[in-house]
């Protein structure tokens, strides 16, 4: 209802504009070039974690297809879906487990990309007591946020480990608890937490999860059915941008990075931390899936693998959740 | 020897140093050094950062820190004035309509327990990208700890500078403007001392709403990166800047050198007091109307802001959810359950934290030497984010019961120690005239005079405390146990149960508002036995 009102008042604007420039004389080419102004509602914080779309706003991919996309930052109290639910992003970057969850507390969403193939969820321990399997979490102690419970379950499930053996501690994203010892291991992404031991100088050992089954879509794009329904162009201009975008990131790392930083002066980040993590976050974006089919895509095989985990995470949906018709104009 | 110096450097800084400065000065090296004691003994565990590792980090770094610094603090003002702004309204409201008191008090209550999850995505969406939600929610930290004080100051005049109005036949007007305002400035000024701090946290914790630049966002990625230096280095500069705003506050309450006023006085009882049982039905009929409000105004709020129902839960969702869903009763448990969890630690934290601010005011009292040492301290402690101590007191302490109810304490002890100080700095002076005439000593002055003084600001410290330790039980929940209330809140982030965030808000707002009336009628209690003229209406 908002996202339709929006579009609305903003063909509204654009009618006023167009007028403005036909009594300056510029005539109606000039208002065609109007850009739409669109929203995309980010995960977290701005990073390298968002390189990609920096690149598309920067080196004009959105600008060539009518499309003016504003990045809103994200961050721990800022949720993707409600912007989304109330039109105010017309996409959100999610996983496929909160809008799975979302969809079950009633909101109209969809998965129309997928930038994350493998989940970046990771177990990380010291090499001296290290976690290299599932099987051995059994007897350790894992500090993690208590949201996360069904994640460890799952893991634990699928690799046939006895959850009940494995104590939680809750604790804060941060990697102090495993260095004071007061953890035998965490439960972090594989692309910040590992990163910024590695930085320092602390060597880790990663449990990439997706390696034992937890197969499960991140950095999923996702929009409203009213969205793909009434505002179907400019969600294929936004994801064509974000696809050129981020076949252009994999191309050059270090002009990701460094765009980043210069777009974002005051964002305290770190030069190597982001590097490293542009690199560690390539093998779960870029397969040889996306390498036959193009940035984004899916298929049926990893839907219903996807599928399979929600189920064990308790989150029961369909194919329907996916809706490749975006992805298939852009790339078709 | 070569650490001797010639006499003339000796005698120049003593001259310079007035001996309460001096002790000052001692014990912020004091402070100091334990710091960077505590700071050695934790190397490599990467908690915590030594002042000399701040410093160093802030001298490379500050340009970005300063950048950071004018953003947050930029928004901490605006919200300190706005915030303020709205409390001397609401008490104006209630000096001027008396009769409004229970509604506008409670719906102050209210607004102040909504936690930052559920009015977080709100306030993004309601204002878009932006400083919107930075400025509300330091606002919305400060107003409350006004609103109390000045509730108390407006009332607290003596009855014959009233009768004086009178004699010299001046209406009600001059009696407000001369006598209740005017008393109610020290009390402001109270407030205003507890505001400035909160303000700029409150402004650093919006900023985790979505905000691209501040003190909060760069406080977020230090935590993330383990970059313990820089992590201190923030919220040593959010200490100094709660250090300095408080400092101003209470240098202009110095300045203005207002004329303390001789009673304190209680909240009185609900206005239109008949006989026992009418005023029960009319206190009932208030509580009825307060209610009806309430939940009239949320809902009209959100349906005038056109707010959608997947993350703005109106009055009937919750009716579902927790009666008429087939899962209702499975759903009311889980709040059980959860509340039985936040309750364990939250009144024991909340009598730790406000018998030790009652306390640290009477040794301040006895030794008021020791306040300039000890106050900054204090402030700091406040100031510092919890997110940054939490992880030291966990250290310390452990993820039990002694560490949840210490991050309570810690997080509201301060309000009570400001209040309380200056409950006992009010105390009348022909009364401390009298005790000195008969060679009373410090102990006796404490006991028979200044804690009976104390008392109406204590209670008003006790009744601002309520919401306080139930947002800080959440926040112990959130980052320390795993458990209660401040987790089932923490888990909409990632499940979108909604129903479930705004049901936890209610219970916290109920909570909130049997815990203040509760404090209220001990309160009339106490005093009914030791200053029964304070409960005159």
């Amino acid at each position: 209802m908002t996202a339709y009102r929006f579009s609305r008042r903003h063909l509204m604007g654009m009618g006023l504009t167009g007028l403005g420039a036909w009594t300056l004389g510029m005539g109606p080419r000039a208002a065609l070039a109007q850009q739409s102004d669109v929203a995309l509602q980010l995960s977290w914080l701005h990073s390298v974690q968002f390189a990609g779309s920096y690149i598309a706003a920067e080196r004009g991919f959105w600008a060539d297809r009518g499309l003016n996309v504003r990045l809103d930052s994200g961050g721990p109290n800022a949720p993707v879906e409600p912007p989304v639910v109330s039109g105010t992003a017309l996409v959100g970057i999610s996983a496929a487990d909160y809008t799975a969850s979302a969809v079950q507390q009633g909101a109209p969403f969809r998965i129309i990309a997928v930038a994350m193939q493998n989940n970046p969820f990771a177990i990380t321990s010291l090499p001296d007591n290290p976690v290299n399997t599932p099987a051995d979490l059994e007897g350790k102690r894992i500090g993690m946020a208590t949201a996360n419970t069904p994640v460890l379950r799952t893991l634990a499930t699928l690799n046939d480990v006895d959850f009940d053996a494995i104590e939680i501690i809750p604790t804060q994203y941060d990697a102090a608890p495993l260095l004071a010892g007061e953890v035998d291991c965490l439960l972090t992404w594989s692309t910040d937490i590992p990163v910024s031991m590695y930085v320092r100088g602390i060597d880790s050992t990663v449990m990439l999860m997706a390696d034992f089954g937890y197969t499960l879509h991140s950095q999923t794009y996702i929009a409203t059915d009213d969205s793909i329904a009434n505002r179907r162009d400019q969600l294929v201009a936004l994801i064509a941008g974000e696809v050129q975008g981020w076949e252009e990131y994999r191309r050059d790392l270090e002009a990701a990075t460094d765009l980043t930083l210069a777009r974002f002066p005051d964002a305290g980040l770190d030069r190597d931390t982001q590097l490293e993590q542009a690199r560690r976050q390539v093998p779960l974006m870029f397969s040889e899936l996306t390498d036959a089919n193009g940035f984004g895509w899916w298929t049926d095989d990893t839907v219903a693998q996807n599928i399979e985990t929600l189920a064990l995470l308790g989150m029961p949906v369909t194919a329907d959740l996916w809706d490749r018709s975006i992805l298939e104009e852009v790339h078709g | 020897m070569t650490l001797a110096a010639p006499p003339s450097t000796l005698v120049a800084p003593r001259a310079l140093l007035r001996p309460d400065r001096a002790q000052a000065l001692a014990g912020a090296v004091g402070a100091l050094a334990l710091w960077q004691l505590a700071a050695l003994a934790l190397a490599g565990s990467y908690l915590l950062a030594g002042p000399v590792d701040v410093v160093r980090y802030l001298s490379a770094n500050w340009g970005l820190i300063s950048r950071a610094l004018g953003i947050t603090l930029e928004n901490a003002v605006l919200g300190f004035v706005a915030g303020n702004l709205a409390a001397v309204a609401l008490a104006l409201i209630v000096a001027l309509a008396p009769r409004a008191r229970m509604v506008v008090s409670a719906v102050a209550l209210v607004v102040f327990c909504l936690p930052l999850v559920a009015t977080g995505p709100i306030l993004r969406v309601l204002y878009g990208p932006g400083p919107g939600p930075q400025i509300t929610l330091a606002a919305l930290a400060v107003y409350y700890t006004t609103f109390i004080p000045l509730l108390v100051g407006l009332r607290a005049a003596p009855a014959s500078w009233f009768d004086l109005v009178a004699l010299y036949g001046r209406g009600a007007w001059t009696a407000f403007v001369q006598i209740r305002l005017m008393a109610a400035l020290p009390y402001l000024l109270a407030g205003l001392q507890i505001a400035a701090p909160a303000a700029f946290l409150g402004a650093m914790v919006g900023e985790f709403t979505g905000a691209e630049r501040g003190m909060g966002v760069l406080a977020l990625r230090a935590m993330r990166a383990l970059d313990v230096e820089a992590t201190w280095a923030i919220a040593s500069v959010a200490a100094a800047v709660a250090m300095v705003a408080y400092g101003l506050v209470g240098w202009l309450s110095r300045a203005t050198a207002l004329a303390r006023p001789e009673l304190l006085v209680a909240l009185p009882p609900v206005p239109g007091a008949g006989g026992a049982g009418r005023r029960w039905l009319g206190n009932a009929g208030m509580v009825a109307i307060t209610l009806l409000v309430l939940i009239g105004g949320w809902w009209l709020a959100m349906e005038a802001f056109g707010l959608n129902r997947f993350f703005a839960k109106r009055p009937d969702d919750l009716w579902a959810f927790l009666v008429s869903a087939p899962n209702a009763a499975e759903n009311r448990a889980l709040l059980r359950d959860a509340s039985a969890q936040s309750l364990v630690y939250l009144v024991p934290g909340y009598l730790a934290g406000l018998g030790l601010g009652a306390a640290l005011a009477m040794v301040l009292v006895l030794a008021p030497g020791l306040a300039g040492a000890v106050l900054p301290v204090a402030v700091a402690l406040r100031s510092v984010p919890i997110v940054t101590t939490a992880p030291l007191i966990v250290l310390a302490l452990g993820r039990g019961a002694a560490g949840t109810i210490t991050i309570v304490a810690v997080m509201i002890f301060f309000p009570a120690l400001v209040a309380c100080l200056q409950g006992l700095r009010q105390t009348p002076g022909q009364v401390m005239d009298v005790m000195a005439t008969y060679g009373a000593g410090p102990f006796t002055r404490l006991w028979q005079a200044r804690i009976p003084a104390m008392l109406p600001a204590f209670f008003a410290a006790a009744r601002m405390s309520v919401p306080a330790a139930v947002l800080a039980i959440t926040v112990a929940e959130w980052l320390a146990t795993g458990t209660g209330l401040g987790n089932l809140m923490a888990l909409t982030a990632s499940t979108s149960n909604y129903n479930l965030l705004w049901s936890a808000v209610v219970l916290v707002a109920l909570g909130s508002a049997l815990g203040y009336a509760a404090v209220g009628a001990l309160e009339r209690a106490v005093l009914a036995r030791v200053a029964p003229e304070q409960l005159r209406d």
